[in-house]
Formats: structure tokens, sequence, C-alpha cells
């Protein structure tokens, strides 16, 4: 027992402060396991074959997921959330885009326990994906084949299979569930497709090598990068028409973006400067480019569902950069796997 | 977004417009757009350098037919690529004729098989308004004195070859330059233009020696000179089956010198790479300037490379990559203006804000003084003992590098050719 010093306060007094310490303890703790495992940030590491799992309330590495054990031959890229952030879609494939291969496929991760569930069979080297606002859709490019796909989420069977251009790459769906838009690098298009007729719609033309889309909250339009035109295209989704294209630069390289959940922005990882252009989304104006301790190469960019914190997944320093996004400064930066691709946040368990 | 910028890309949408309204409406209808795109490929029937770009020139026209042809149907274009093979300029402008007249070609492509041959196509372009792409021919000339404003290269100019090769060899600490290059007119202009690199962009290095050579001459005294030169490098401006017979050469008489040799067409393929090391293990063996390199495999390369592997078997060589481009880019001419007339086929070619994907990571463009279309080249290692084909070759360099954040991209691909002040072309 260790001696302890005399206390000089009165009964009364102990009895309060006491009181008020605990009280004071209670809510670090209800505040501690609030913040704590809040969201996770998934990042696919295309080179090491794996998945970083980070802590956001951390900023720590919580865990690796192997994808395969056969780093440079089989790699992850794209992801995709759940829409109640409770399991990760990664698109896998393998470093030899032939036709179809036994390494194409989704997984399914399970964030409550970082275990792969399930598997989603998707020949023709999958890159990029998205998943339906209900969840019952997976929506998957096949750059091999210069297709799009969609799948059961559940079963894993394929509902249907469309054409949509050269080196197909980006995928979203609309926030109604109703448009699947699917963008091809090689033909410089967004091919539309109705998720409920199973059909295309049309094709869209945006900029050059267009490799990601997404839509606004509301749904009433679409953002699509395009690397090589370093520009990003505005699609009004009830007319499926370009209405605006945003100039960030030809050296920009612009690949994922990510829209603010509360605030009007939406956030563009440039790749070729390093960079993640910041894009007022009413004026589609540039207002801030975030360069200052960013990794290099930034392709992937994703931002926690409370519209607190953006990370990007840097390829060429094999790092997530964290950034704040009401100062649009980055204020962390955390070693992930070898050739970080892309971000998706997931909710994790309380 | 500058008002420029923005009317520009306000006319582009318009145009996007059009073409989305017409695809919506049309696709079970008469096509949206007639594309008929004539190539004039080589068929020389010669040596097995020259065999295997011509093969490689006919793949990958092949290919890019079926990849655009797709896209094509899936847009509602009447998508046709008609190639020709020819040996002379004589054959090559009958062939032009004949696809003009029975295939109303829109774009002509061509370029393979020497200058003399291109140089009829451009002329015969001209004088038939028809855009016409050389995927092939270096000559400087055809961007000079000779250049034609229907006239647009894909190919690099001798001047970006040149630049290229003196910017990594200079760099490399490569100070003094002993120079063996053919007789007559191109010969010295080659000479000249590399010995204006080495003293006006890359400083510190100079030619000690120049030799013109006819074939295989006194292989010892060369050898001896360069010695005696104290030489860091030695250059061959000589066509590529001759760079082959004077590596062999050069390598018999001891000669450990590092080799820079000129990257005619001939001389950018796997074959060559195989014949150059038989010749001479060690000298062969050594570093090539290619337009595109089968082992990229970053831009997207990778994945074009992987499925012209699976195709035919072999690695892409610079050649297949040309002719598939060429096709792409006059697609593309005709796509985006959504016209297969030609002024609007120019008109996108030189628009201000055209850019172009080559695979090579960067948007690249046409040079308004001589459509010379800016773009990056790469320095391959030579495997010494590498069976397999694809890997004979290894990236050891891109010139100019792709990210250097904080410059102007077009700033940058402009290091290597010819800019305006040194332009003799005058359309």
């Amino acid at each position: 027992m260790r001696n302890r010093p005399r206390n000089p306060l009165p009964t009364r007094a102990r009895t309060l402060a006491l009181a008020l310490i605990t009280s004071m303890m209670f809510a670090l703790a209800v505040f501690a396991s609030a913040q704590e495992g809040q969201y996770r940030v998934y990042v696919a590491n295309e080179f090491s074959a794996d998945i970083t799992v980070i802590d956001a309330a951390t900023a720590q590495v919580i865990e690796t997921i192997s994808i395969s054990g056969r780093p440079g031959e089989v790699r992850p890229r794209g992801m995709a959330v759940s829409p109640d952030g409770t399991l990760i879609y990664a698109s896998i494939s393998d470093f030899n885009p032939v036709l179809e291969t036994p390494e194409d496929k989704i997984l399914v991760i399970d964030v409550r326990t970082n275990e792969i569930i399930n598997e989603i069979r998707a020949g023709g080297n999958p890159e990029r994906l998205a998943i339906s606002p209900d969840g019952t859709q997976v929506w998957a490019a096949l750059e091999a084949l210069a297709q799009g796909a969609g799948y059961d989420a559940a079963t894993g069977e394929q509902l249907g299979v469309f054409r949509v251009g050269i080196e197909s790459e980006g995928v979203a769906v609309s926030p109604d569930g109703r448009w699947a838009y699917i963008t091809a690098e090689a033909t410089h298009t967004v091919t539309v497709i109705d998720t409920q007729k199973l059909e295309v719609v049309t094709h869209v033309l945006v900029g050059n090598r267009p490799r990601e889309v997404d839509f606004e909250k509301d749904g009433s339009v679409a953002y699509v990068s395009a690397e090589i035109g370093g520009s990003v295209t505005v699609i009004d989704t009830t007319t499926h028409q370009v209405i605006d294209t945003i100039n960030l630069g030809l050296d920009s390289r612009p690949v994922e973006m990510a829209v603010d959940p509360i605030r009007p922005r939406l956030y563009v990882a440039g790749g070729g400067t390093s960079s993640v252009y910041v894009i007022d989304t009413d004026t589609r104006e540039v207002i801030a480019t975030v360069r200052e301790r960013m990794g290099r190469r930034p392709w992937g960019v994703a931002i926690t569902p409370d519209g607190s914190l953006i990370y990007t997944a840097n390829g060429l320093s094999d790092s997530v950069s964290v950034i704040d996004a009401e100062t649009l400064e980055v204020i962390d930066e955390i070693q992930a796997g070898r050739g970080a691709h892309s971000a998706a946040i997931g909710v994790a368990p309380q | 977004m500058s008002n420029k910028l923005r009317t520009a890309h306000n006319t582009f949408l318009a145009f996007a417009c059009l073409l989305l309204v017409s695809w919506s409406a049309a696709q079970n209808s008469a096509p949206v757009l007639q594309m008929s795109i004539g190539a004039i490929a080589p068929d020389r029937n010669g040596t097995i350098l020259e065999e295997a770009v011509d093969r490689a020139v006919a793949q990958g026209l092949e290919m890019v037919t079926d990849e655009f042809g797709f896209n094509a149907e899936m847009l509602n274009i009447d998508f046709a690529v008609t190639t020709e093979f020819v040996a002379t300029a004589e054959e090559a402008v009958n062939a032009a004729e004949r696809l003009l007249s029975e295939q109303e070609i829109h774009v002509l492509i061509g370029g393979w098989g020497g200058l003399e041959i291109t140089r009829a196509l451009s002329n015969w372009a001209a004088a038939n308004r028809i855009p016409f792409i050389n995927a092939g021919a270096s000559a400087d000339v055809l961007r000079g004195e000779a250049c034609q404003l229907t006239t647009f290269h894909l190919e690099s100019s001798d001047a970006m070859y040149l630049d290229a090769m003196a910017g990594w060899y200079v760099r490399s600490g490569f100070r003094r330059w002993f120079v063996l290059r053919i007789p007559g007119e191109w010969g010295e202009a080659l000479h000249d233009r590399l010995d204006w690199a080495l003293r006006e962009r890359h400083f510190g290095a100079r030619i000690v020696r120049e030799r013109e050579v006819s074939g295989i001459e006194d292989a010892a005294a060369v050898a001896d000179r360069i010695r005696r030169d104290n030489a860091d490098v030695v250059v061959l401006l000589v066509p590529a089956a001759e760079q082959i017979a004077w590596l062999e050469a050069l390598e018999a008489e001891g000669i450990t010198t590092a080799i820079a040799a000129w990257p005619d067409p001939e001389s950018q393929s796997r074959t060559f790479m195989q014949a150059s090391r038989e010749a001479a293990p060690t000298l062969g063996s050594g570093q090539r300037i290619l337009a595109f390199e089968a082992t990229l495999d970053r831009y997207g390369a990778r994945e074009i490379n992987a499925r012209y592997r699976q195709r035919f078997g072999e690695p892409m060589d610079p050649p297949a990559w040309a002719a598939y481009q060429s096709v792409k880019i006059a697609y593309e001419g005709m796509f985006f203006s959504r016209s297969s007339e030609a002024e609007a086929i120019l008109s996108t070619w030189t628009a201000p804000n055209a850019v172009f994907d080559l695979w090579k990571g960067i948007g690249t463009s046409f040079r308004p003084w001589d459509h010379q279309m800016r773009q990056s080249m790469y320095l391959v290692k030579i495997r010494e003992d590498e069976p397999d084909p694809f890997a004979m070759g290894i990236l050891v360099g891109e010139l100019p590098a792709i990210y250097l954040p904080g410059t102007d991209p077009i700033e940058r691909l402009d290091q290597m050719g010819d800019l305006e002040d040194r332009s003799t072309c005058t359309f």
C-alpha cells in the first residue's frame, strides 16, 4: 500500500471534489467510446496486395487484410462501402490484364471483423465498383472486356453486362438507385445504364481519359474526372447531358473524387500535382488546392460521413494523407501498403 | 477558368450535346457519323528488321480497327479502316488515290517505308485536302521546308530523338561524343542538329570527332580513333542494319565505350534487340531510345500492352503502337468535331485546348508551328541473356519526366524538338 499524503481539505469539500472528478471521468469515458472506432478508413494497396485498415479516431493502422498472399500478382484497386457502412467491397484482379483470370473477383469485407465474408466472381479485370443505395446491387467496370456489369450483392448473380467502351474504369450509382454511370478511359465516355430495366440509355462524351464518376448528394448532377484532360465534367442526371466542365489544369491528372456530405464541395485527387482540388459545387470553381505536406500521387480520396476528415491514398509514397475538412490542411500522414490506390470509409461498430 | 477557355469549352459542350441527342435518338437508325480511314502500310518483303516493322504496323492497325470498331458500333458510327500495302512512293500515291476514290477516305495514315514514300503521301494529301498522319517518318525536313498544312506528325522528329539522346547521355556524364554518320544530306543534318543540341541545350558536351561512313569501313582504324579521342560515347547515326554491323565490328575490336544509336523505326523492335545482342553481346545490349515500350505499365499502358500481347503473342513494338495511335487520333478528330469534313478534323487537331492520350501519362498535342506531336520518349536497356522477347527490354528512363509538379507540361514536353524560333515550316 502506498502512503498517501495528508489531505488538507475538509470532508465536504473532499466529497464534492470526488463527485466532480468522477463525473468528469465518466464524461471522458463516454466521449472516448463515442469517438473511438466510429469510422474506419480502408485503403487498397495495389502492389502489396492488401488492405490497410485505419482507425479514424486514433489515426492508427489497426489491421492489414491480406488479399492473396501474392503481392505483385494479384491486386486490389477500387472499393465501395455498403449503405450502412458495415461492408467494404473491393475489386480484385491480376497484373496481367487478359480477358479473364481466376483472380478476377469482388471481395466483401465485414468491417466488424475485418474478415472477407464473400466473393463475387467478376471476370475481365474489374477495376472500380459501386453499390446501389439499397445495397442490393454491385456494379463493376470490367476493364479488359470494355464492359460494365451489375451483380446481385447477396447472391453474386450477374444481372447484366453492357458494352461501355475501351478500358472501362469509373463506376457510380445515383442516390435514387436508378442509374449506373460507367466511364471508359480510351473512349472518353460515360455510359448510362438503367439499373431497373437493365439496359443502356446513352453514352455521354466527357473529358479525355475519364477515370472516376461520383454523384452529387441530391443526385442532380454527376461528376466525371478526366485524367488526361485535366478536368471534371458535370453531367445533368435528368437529361444525362454535360452542362459544365471544370478545368483543373493539364498537369492535374485527376482520378478519384469525394462529395462533401455537409458542404457544397467536391474534393478531387490530383495525381499529377500531388494535390487535392477543392471545388465549390455551387459555383463550380476551384476554391482551394491542398498541396502542402501531401503524399505523392494521390489517386484515392474519401471523406468521413460527418464531413470532418478527408483521406487520400497516395500511390508513390505508400501513405494516406489526412486533411482537416474545415481548415483544408494536411494534419497527418499514415503509412499504408505499397501502391496505395483508393480509399473508402466504413462505420465501425461501437 | 478564363473566358476564352470557357467559350471553347461551351462550344465543345454544344457539340457534345448534339452528339448525345443523335446517339439517343438514332440507336436503331442511320449512323450518326461516317468515318473512313485509309492506311498506307509497308510491305517491303525485305530484311528481318524491315519485316518486323511491317508486321508490327499491320498488327497495330488490325487491333485498333477492331477496338475502335467496337466503339463505333456502340456509338452508332459507321467506321472503317482500309489498309493498302506498298513498297514504293509511286505505289503509295496510287494506293492513296484508290482509297480516296473507292473508300472515300476522310483521313490518311502512313509514314512507314521511308522519307520518299512519306513525302509523296504528304504532298498528295495536301493536293487533295485530306488530313494526313505521319506515323513513321522522323525526318526533320517533313516538319520544316516540306511541311504541309494537312500533315500531322505522330512520329517523333529527328530533332526530338537527338535531344532525347543528348539529354540522357550528357546528364549521365558522357561529354566527349564520337559520331559515325551516313553520308549525304540527311546524315549531315543529323550531325548538325546533334551538334547544336550539345552546344545550346546540354552544356558541357561536344562532338570530338565526326566521321562519314558508308557501311563498315576500316573498323580497326575507327576503333583506334575512338580510343585516341578518349570518347565517352560513340553515336551511330546510321540505319538499323548498319548499326548492328558496327556494334559487331567495334566489339570485335575490343571497344567498350558506350554506344548510342539512331532510333529509326527498324531499330525500335524486339527483333532488332535480339539481332543486336547476338551480334555484339556487350555493346549490343546497351540502351535504346524508343517511342513506346512494351513493358511500360503505367498510364494505362499495362492494359494496351497486355491486349496486344494476348492478341498477337508478342510485345507491342513502337511501330505497332504508332499505327494504333494514328487511327485513334483520326477517329478522335472526327468524333470530337462530330464531322468527317477535313476542315473540322484539322480544327479539332489544332484547337488550343486539344489534348490526346497516347498512353504516356501526359496529355499531348500538336505543335502549331510544325504539327509535330509533343510527347515523351523512353530509354530501354537490352537485357543480354533474357530469352523472353517481352522481358528483353527493361525501361530505365523516361524523358521528359512525367511527374514534375510545378512545371508547365507543355514546356516540359517542348524540351525536345525544334521550337518555333528554329522552325523552317511555313504553312
